[in-house]
């Protein structure tokens, strides 16, 4: 399935403080930032969060740095779909505010994601998820579960791209009716095979509730 | 449990695999029978390389997962090393290793290094050395320049050398592998086949490449869920080729 090459916020390996900050740290920075751009929902606030955020990534390396636009290219007619109805709703300063906001927190959760190893992440989140051992959920599973998900994301994405060739190569135009059966089947079969390789690897074996 | 015992190889005691008719299936259909896809099959694999060869859905693939228990027996049963494929499913796994045609479907996590610590889990609760293992089965096959590199960004056969890696890393005895083969191209797979000769592990592999069964010291040819014949490489190549290309084994 090509669509495994279309990633949301792989790891750009490298040593700059932002990559050697503890994952508490840069939850803590992420949840204040987050927090501060909900309650105060200003344009300042928000270009203020943005460029906090800009100057993060220059401090987290050239290579992440020259991420930072990267949603816009598939995002950004969502962000001005949103702009112009907060605009026409609320007025300017409220549609810069929100919208500026949530493109601020899209870019704090993504560098956190491209300075920390997966694994990392999920060690964080096993940790943090150990309260669910009191309803025998195992935190490891749990975590697992989220790293499975993360990965399914761009694979669906690509068998949603797959399909679309596939049907613009026989001359057909993709329509959702069109795609929708052969990506429902593209992404069962992608779940069963990654079932098999977890149960092949006896990863589901580790946990003390199976 | 009896303690396992490598020596006793993979049995297959009348191992069978039969799917029921499915109840909603159009009437008339080939689901709606009941289908053997393995016929009762007995058999002891003691071989340093046994090769699988056979048509598209002859029944290989079945075979093969019956082995690491990813499908179970509908009658018979299938041990390794004395341990039931059913019964004992988890410590099987611990010892027999399972890689697919694709790598892409095997490999979860991102980052080389952190799918092979995802195989070690079990066994380095630590993450410092599970890192440090992991390294050392990447050097183990030659593969440490890899350990930083997303799995998407490498080229077939790396990454079908990462999921052996990932595969062996917590020291399974028995390696099965489903057409490993195909996905690569000549070059990859003249690697592959070098990484295979050298594995200490028993290896058993379906293929389509009768190159790479010729290597093996006994192939099994299989042919609408029966295996027709067992024996030596070339003896079997050869019914194999006579079954395909018409005449019989």
């Amino acid at each position: 399935m090509r669509g495994h090459v279309y990633q949301l916020g792989l790891l750009i390996p490298g040593a700059s403080p932002i990559h050697r900050a503890p994952l508490w740290l840069k939850y803590a920075a992420l949840s204040a930032l987050c927090i501060t751009v909900l309650v105060e929902r200003t344009a300042w606030i928000a270009a203020g969060a943005l460029a906090t955020t800009v100057l993060l990534f220059a401090l987290a390396g050239r290579r992440v740095l020259a991420l930072w636009p990267r949603p816009f290219r598939s995002l950004g007619w969502l962000f001005a779909l949103l702009a112009a109805h907060q605009w026409w709703l609320n007025g300017f300063d409220t549609a810069v505010g929100v919208v500026g906001g949530m493109v601020a927190c899209l870019q704090a959760a993504r560098l956190v994601l491209l300075t920390t190893p997966q694994s990392e992440l999920l060690d964080g989140l096993v940790r943090v998820a150990r309260p669910l051992r009191w309803v025998r959920c195992d935190p490891e599973t749990f975590a697992l579960t989220i790293a499975v998900m993360l990965r399914s994301i761009p694979a669906v994405a690509g068998s949603i791209r797959d399909v679309s060739d596939a049907a613009a190569a026989r001359g057909l135009r993709p329509n959702p009716a069109l795609l929708a059966g052969p990506v429902v089947v593209a992404t069962v079969d992608f779940a069963h095979r990654t079932g098999d390789a977890l149960a092949a690897r006896g990863v589901m074996d580790q946990s003390e509730f199976r | 449990m009896d303690a396992p015992a490598p020596s006793e190889g993979v049995c297959f005691h009348e191992a069978a695999v039969v799917v029921p008719p499915d109840p909603g299936a159009v009437p008339g259909s080939a689901e709606a029978r009941e289908r053997t896809i393995l016929h009762p099959c007995t058999l002891t694999l003691r071989e340093r390389r046994v090769a699988v060869i056979g048509a598209n859905g002859s029944g290989k693939s079945t075979l093969l997962r019956l082995i690491n228990g990813l499908s179970r027996p509908s009658a018979g049963a299938v041990t390794v090393h004395g341990l039931d494929t059913v019964r004992d499913v988890h410590a099987v796994r611990r010892r027999v290793g399972f890689l697919f045609t694709d790598p892409l479907a095997q490999l979860i996590m991102p980052i080389v290094v952190e799918d092979v610590e995802l195989s070690l889990k079990a066994t380095h609760r630590e993450r410092a050395a599970r890192r440090q293992a992991a390294l050392e089965a990447l050097a183990r096959f030659g593969l440490e320049h890899l350990a930083a590199r997303s799995v998407y960004d490498l080229s077939g056969g790396e990454r079908q050398l990462v999921a052996l890696v990932s595969v062996l890393a917590a020291g399974q005895q028995v390696l099965v592998a489903d057409e490993p083969t195909t996905l690569l191209d000549l070059r990859n797979t003249a690697k592959l086949r070098r990484v295979f000769e050298g594995l200490p592990q028993q290896v058993i592999y379906a293929t389509h490449d009768l190159d790479f069964a010729a290597e093996a010291d006994r192939v099994l040819v299989v042919d609408e869920g029966r295996i027709v014949f067992d024996g030596e490489a070339r003896a079997a190549i050869d019914a194999y080729r006579r079954l395909a290309l018409g005449g019989g084994t």
